[in-house]
């Protein structure tokens, strides 16, 4: 579905990302791990065409991002951290401008479809500026899946949201890649998230890509590990080793 | 074109919802009506009392009556221009301001970017939606104060006199313009709401105000100079340096331009629109120089911006 070669992004002397190569298969959930800074948000921007690379290429069901940018945009959506839309408009207002720009024909059919989906249909009316975190999130993943993309990239989803917003963010991506088949790019860096819905990972520090695979396959690497975060820490300390940025 | 006018349209009603703005449009809209009722009660009064002079000489039997004023009625509607130039570039740095900013702080330009729209297309969309809301401001303007105006002054324009009109809030419109393209290019180029206001501000007090004091100042010194040099050698009033740098206010240029329209200038007061157009196409061309420019910029500058 997804594939970098060499995707690289430069600002100036510093590299956000370095020579990634990337294959994320069709139909999965792929979490991709990284602490601050590391250059997961910067390969979501090139990804979802919002910036352009420095070298290297991508391409998401054969289409280039960015060569092919519309095309693409067509076929993606994207829920960014901390969204927090138009305040002054009303949940029904926002998602119709979307909805218009994504080119849904019949679109409030399609809000009141998504809206009825998410449970959250009485607040359609309601100004967005009134809302609270995990409500706002809500609009924002209804946003992104109202033109039902074939590919769904979000950043720190979970990000800032109670217990319970987080397990009815989770329940929803799991809903929507067993039933729609959209497959989900998922930047994070809260490893239970990764362990409870994710596929496939990939791990990144640095801009460079250390480890990536499927779930099960890094759990196999590393049979003594007892959870994911002790598999994430070897990994990224084996890199910081080599680099030997923190080692003692 | 569909992204354009979907863009527009959201901008066309969120200004409408935004409570500042609604504010600062009753406030232009009161003081717009408040100025024609007021010049046009002037007019009146200055007819009556032109007539009731009239009357008491031919009641006392003298043949040498006072000549009838000049009736220029647009020139009732003078303060508008005031009004347009100062309230209607608030108005337009209010629509403008955080374009792209606010955009930028609420995450909602990357929402829009990673659908199928083109950035040139965002800022379209923003110029059109922008435009849509100060057209309807203008032509609810026209309408009304040329319905109060022949209603309190029972004086009915000809067709010269609406063609004027019409001209003047054609020209209004392309100076408001003009101020929210400059606002949207700020706006492009601030990361901050607040900041990027603040300099919309600066930038309308120098062109509203300091500009066109300078060149007042340079006038008053000419002004000065000919009363000292005792009409042996006079300098012309509206000299040559205070209109080049009256060239840098679009507020200056757009004040000659309605001042002209309007009838408030003697020399052009009785000529026909399309004379006072033409006259006035160095004034039209300097006040439209820095909204093209920065368009331009505008475009070239959400190009290569990284988001």
């Amino acid at each position: 579905m997804l594939v970098t070669e060499n995707l690289t992004k430069k600002y100036k002397d510093f590299t956000a990302v370095d020579n990634l190569c990337l294959e994320v298969r069709d139909g999965s959930i792929f979490g991709f791990l990284g602490h601050n800074g590391a250059g997961k948000t910067t390969t979501l921007s090139m990804l979802t065409t919002l910036i352009l690379p420095t070298s290297g290429c991508a391409t998401i069901a054969g289409l280039d991002v960015v060569k092919d940018n519309l095309k693409v945009r067509k076929m993606l959506g994207y829920l960014p951290e901390n969204v927090t839309l138009y305040g002054d408009l009303t949940a029904r207002e926002n998602l119709r401008f979307f909805g218009r720009l994504s080119e849904i024909d019949s679109v409030d059919a399609r809000i009141d479809e998504i809206l009825g989906l998410l449970k959250f249909n009485e607040w359609k009316d309601r100004k967005i500026r009134n809302f609270s975190k995990g409500m706002r999130q809500r609009i924002g993943i209804a946003q992104a899946i109202m033109h039902k993309p074939k590919m769904l990239f979000l950043d720190e989803p979970t990000s800032g949201l109670d217990p319970q917003g987080t397990k009815d963010m989770r329940d929803l991506l799991l809903m929507l890649n067993k039933e729609w088949g959209t497959t989900i790019f998922m930047n994070t860096h809260l490893l239970s998230e990764v362990t409870n819905i994710c596929t496939d990972i990939g791990i990144i520090s640095h801009g460079k890509l250390l480890a990536a695979d499927s779930l099960s396959n890094i759990q196999m690497r590393f049979p003594q590990a007892k959870s994911l975060e002790e598999i994430y820490f070897n990994i990224e300390g084996g890199e910081q080793s080599e680099t030997g940025s923190y080692n003692s | 074109m569909k992204p354009v006018l979907t863009i527009a349209d959201k901008e066309f009603r969120a200004a409408f919802k935004d409570k500042v703005f609604l504010l600062i449009t009753a406030l232009f809209f009161v003081l717009s009506i408040a100025s024609v009722y007021i010049g046009s009660s002037t007019k009146n009064a200055e007819m009556t009392a032109y007539n009731n002079v009239v009357d008491l000489l031919k009641a006392q039997g003298s043949s040498n009556l006072p000549v009838s004023p000049d009736i220029y009625p647009l020139a009732i509607l003078k303060n508008i221009i005031t009004y347009v130039s100062m309230i209607g570039s608030v108005l337009a740095i209010f629509l403008g301001f955080d374009a792209f900013s606010g955009e930028r702080e609420n995450g909602s330009i990357k929402l829009i970017l990673t659908r199928p729209v083109y950035r040139d297309q965002l800022i379209t969309g923003k110029l059109i939606g922008g435009g849509m809301v100060i057209g309807l401001l203008l032509i609810i303007t026209l309408i009304v104060n040329i319905l109060l105006f022949t209603a309190v002054s029972r004086i009915f324009p000809t067709a010269n006199e609406i063609g004027r009109l019409v001209a003047f809030i054609f020209t209004a419109f392309l100076y408001m313009m003009v101020i929210l393209t400059i606002t949207l290019f700020i706006s492009i180029k601030t990361s901050d709401r607040t900041f990027g206001f603040l300099t919309m501000m600066i930038i309308w007090l120098f062109i509203g105000f300091v500009i066109p004091q300078l060149a007042e100042t340079q006038r008053n010194f000419a002004m000065s100079l000919n009363s000292t040099s005792q009409a042996v050698t006079t300098v012309a009033t509206d000299t040559v340096a205070s209109r080049i740098i009256e060239y840098f206010s679009p507020a200056a240029q757009f004040e000659s331009i309605g001042e002209n329209l309007l009838q408030t200038v003697s020399d052009t007061a009785g000529i026909g629109v399309l004379s006072v157009i033409f006259k006035q196409a160095i004034s039209a061309f300097c006040m439209l120089a820095p909204g093209i420019v920065l368009l331009l910029a505008s475009y070239r500058a959400v190009q290569k911006e990284e988001l």
